[in-house]
């Protein structure tokens, strides 16, 4: 009992750490290094969402794109065609809409698992990719679609200011207390007894079945709030990046997606979080000082699975119970 | 109109000419912006690295277009610091990104140049998936920037149609359908079949447009049999070359560009393509010439995005084009394509706005005064003449195109320097104040104002 209330105690007061770095940093850092944050938050959302498929309920979704994709272009369409600008519609409209997929999508993936599972996710996301890459006269095609900057809770940028301080200051605080909510929910969703029944099913379907779960039914419900999870994070994506095209839809971004949660450690609730903010960093540093970025994201890949499966916060959490016990 | 006008009147009344004789009465009137200025700087100019940032493809199956781009910059930017920098003073410092990175990495590296590098002049850019997407940011972060292709209308048409911050030096991609339809109308009239492979992303389908809406003006009649529309990126051809063969087409066009057009033609050949109809691409050999085998098939009209190629304007007409040449293989061993030429422009076009600027503001001058030099800027490079309209940032030079030949001179095929085609620009652009159209300005306006010859 004693090494729980230490542990959770430790756990609040680096969190509360963490936090209070978070809120300040837009003062401390210069805007660039800010808005990269944000880019890593926003991601981060994303992979917790993720993760509830791959880490709590055992299925590699490969097509995730679908879903971050489908969250951004439902801003860009309320855009284009409701000329509404309000952050807080583009939110709830990217929710339903990656939701609506989802739940299409999931009606059909659910019913299979392992590889069957994830094949049929990465071919389903691909359709909706090449719906955007064709429909180019409702999509923009490869040029896509622009959205403009958002008013956040009814207040619009003032006229003349500075879009890169709107977007390191105000909109960065935006994305964190949205960041912060999800996280919460999250957390309360995996250790709520759906979350627990979720890890059963992970863990022996056959013997989940037999206590009385309803195993696809979980499941379905699980792509769900997994889908409108990572929908949620490209409609807060799409505002940052000023623009949405194709490529977010693409299965080479799924596969980010999977890189992210392998990266900071599936098995653990805040190891996507950290591999999405991490990974946000490596490929923005790589692409920006050598022509070999591929090459060093291939070697850090290798070199994850090779010698590192737990991830990050795996690997982390083992070296710090290793130096307990040795202590 | 109310008369019928015949092609050759009209092709005449467009000043297409062929081969070398257009640009002789030019030449010599002007010197090079190569030229330093003899005059000291006023004011003081600080000494502080100019930083900038340069962005082409240096991976992929688009590199042997693009990453010559870099190599024309880097030539400009080593004369320029040879002389002591800009004004004497800043010696230029490049920083470079790789455009295979996708758009949205493009758009983060951009900001982190500017923000985080603090770079003052953006350069570069390859493909038009990526200057509708740049060019937003880049007035966001007020950041100083020459596109050096990226050619798309739909860049000032629709994303950034009143640009303060950035310029591109590069011809405007509507005059690389539509020099492809008149080379293809003056030499082959008697095409009536059309088979297409464009690249399936809005440079393709911007081709295949201008193209069609030109060649309906200018050759009545024609129809298209067949349409392929591969991925940027492809190298398998095979499905839509066997396709365009089974259309029994009398011309094929197209406007696959880079590693994919080096591939595409190789697939060709073994088809015997090149045997069963006449060719006429936008943009064939606007790779690095020495990418083009002598395999390549000789007298199609083998495209050059409309802008340059090494051989011509032809030696000792127009010097401008031998010297840049002669330093760019001394440097590089290798010969220049139109990006290389486009870059190594682009920089010298902007140390001469700067030096303008300075004149008139004394120290060194904000980035306000050197948009007001670059601005309606006319200077010649080694392609001709070129001209930055004020009101859309856009460089204009005469579209050329030409055809293929081997000679003896160089172990690759070449385009036949004496029978080069030459259209001035504003005959096939869509002049300023023209209302914005759909898809693009100059194709309403071609459809608008040219007639159907008879």
């Amino acid at each position: 009992m004693t090494m729980v209330t230490v542990l959770s105690r430790r756990l609040l007061l680096s969190a509360a750490v963490i936090l209070a770095l978070l809120v300040i940093l837009p003062s401390a850092l210069d805007p660039y290094q800010t808005i990269l944050l944000s880019y890593g938050l926003i991601f981060a959302i994303a992979a917790l969402g993720f993760n509830l498929l791959l880490g709590y309920t055992g299925l590699l979704s490969f097509g995730h794109s679908a879903y971050f994709g489908m969250g951004a272009y439902a801003v860009a369409f309320i855009v284009k065609y409701l000329k509404i600008t309000s952050m807080e519609v583009f939110l709830i409209g990217g929710i339903l809409a990656s939701a609506a997929v989802a739940a299409l999508f999931g009606f059909l993936c659910v019913r299979y698992t392992r590889i069957f599972f994830g094949i049929l996710t990465l071919a389903l996301s691909q359709v909706l990719w090449s719906l955007a890459f064709k429909f180019f006269w409702v999509t923009g095609g490869t040029d896509g679609l622009r959205v403009p900057t958002p008013s956040l809770l009814g207040m619009q940028m003032a006229p003349g200011q500075d879009k890169m301080t709107f977007l390191a200051h105000r909109y960065y605080y935006y994305v964190l207390i949205i960041f912060l909510a999800g996280l919460a929910v999250m957390w309360v969703i995996v250790h709520s007894p759906f979350g627990k029944a979720l890890q059963a099913i992970r863990d022996n379907e056959t013997r989940a079945e037999f206590v009385g779960v309803q195993v696809r039914k979980y499941r379905f419900v699980a792509f769900l709030i997994s889908g409108a999870y990572t929908g949620l994070a490209g409609a807060l994506w799409v505002p940052l990046n000023g623009l949405t095209t194709p490529e977010i839809l693409h299965w080479t971004f799924s596969g980010k997606i999977v890189f992210f949660t392998v990266l900071g450690g599936f098995q653990t609730f805040v190891g996507p979080i950290i591999g999405a903010v991490v990974y946000n960093y490596l490929e923005t540093y790589a692409v920006g000082h050598t022509v070999y970025w591929q090459l060093v994201l291939g070697i850090v890949l290798v070199v994850l699975v090779l010698a590192l499966p737990a991830g990050i916060v795996g690997t982390a959490k083992r070296l710090g119970l290793r130096l307990r016990r040795a202590a | 109109m109310a008369e019928d006008t015949s092609r050759r009147d009209f092709l005449k009344s467009l000043g297409v000419t062929v081969g070398g004789a257009a640009i002789t009465a030019a030449a010599g009137v002007v010197s090079g912006p190569a030229k330093a200025e003899a005059q000291q700087p006023k004011g003081t100019i600080p000494d502080k690295p100019f930083k900038v940032g340069h962005m082409t493809f240096f991976t992929g199956a688009a590199a042997v277009l693009g990453e010559p781009m870099y190599k024309g910059h880097i030539l400009a930017a080593e004369e320029i610091n040879a002389q002591g920098g800009l004004l004497g003073k800043r010696k230029i410092e490049t920083i470079k990104a790789d455009e295979a990175a996708g758009t949205d990495a493009n758009v983060k590296e951009m900001r982190r140049m500017k923000l985080s590098e603090n770079i003052e002049l953006f350069t570069g850019v390859t493909s038009s998936g990526n200057t509708p997407a740049l060019g937003p940011v880049a007035e966001e972060l007020k950041l100083m920037t020459i596109f050096v292709d990226g050619c798309t209308d739909f860049l000032w048409d629709k994303a950034v149609p009143n640009p303060h911050y950035i310029f591109r030096i590069t011809n405007m991609q509507s005059a690389d359908g539509v020099t492809a339809a008149v080379g293809t109308a003056m030499t082959w009239p008697q095409v009536r079949k059309i088979a297409h492979i464009h690249p399936d992303y809005s440079y393709g389908r911007n081709a295949f447009d201008h193209f069609t809406v030109a060649i309906n003006k200018l050759v009545p009649g024609t129809k298209v049999v067949s349409e392929g529309w591969p991925k940027l990126g492809t190298t398998d051809f095979t499905s839509h070359i066997t396709k365009a063969i089974s259309a029994k087409p009398d011309l094929l066009v197209s406007s696959v560009w880079g590693g994919d057009y080096v591939a595409m033609y190789k697939q060709a050949l073994r088809y015997d393509l090149f045997k069963k109809m006449k060719f006429t691409s936008m943009i064939a050999f606007g790779v690095a010439p020495h990418a083009i085998g002598k395999d390549h098939p000789q007298g199609v009209i083998a495209g050059i995005h409309s802008n340059y190629y090494f051989t011509y304007p032809t030696s000792n007409r127009w010097p401008l084009n031998d010297t840049f040449v002669k330093k760019y293989y001394d440097r590089w061993k290798e010969y220049p394509n139109f990006q290389s030429e486009g870059a190594y422009v682009a920089m010298h076009m902007f140390t001469m706005a700067v030096e303008r600027a300075n004149k008139l503001t004394g120290g060194w001058p904000d980035d306000d005064a050197i948009i007001s030099q670059l601005e309606g800027l006319s200077f010649s490079g080694p392609a001709g003449y070129i001209h930055i309209r004020p009101d859309n940032h856009q460089g204009y030079k005469d579209a050329v195109t030409g055809f293929s030949i081997n000679t003896s001179d160089y172990d690759f095929q070449i385009l036949d320097p004496k029978r080069m085609i030459t259209i001035p620009i504003r005959n096939i652009t869509a002049p300023p104040g023209w209302p914005k159209g759909e898809p693009t300005s100059t194709y309403t306006w071609i459809e608008k104002t040219w007639p159907k010859v008879a």
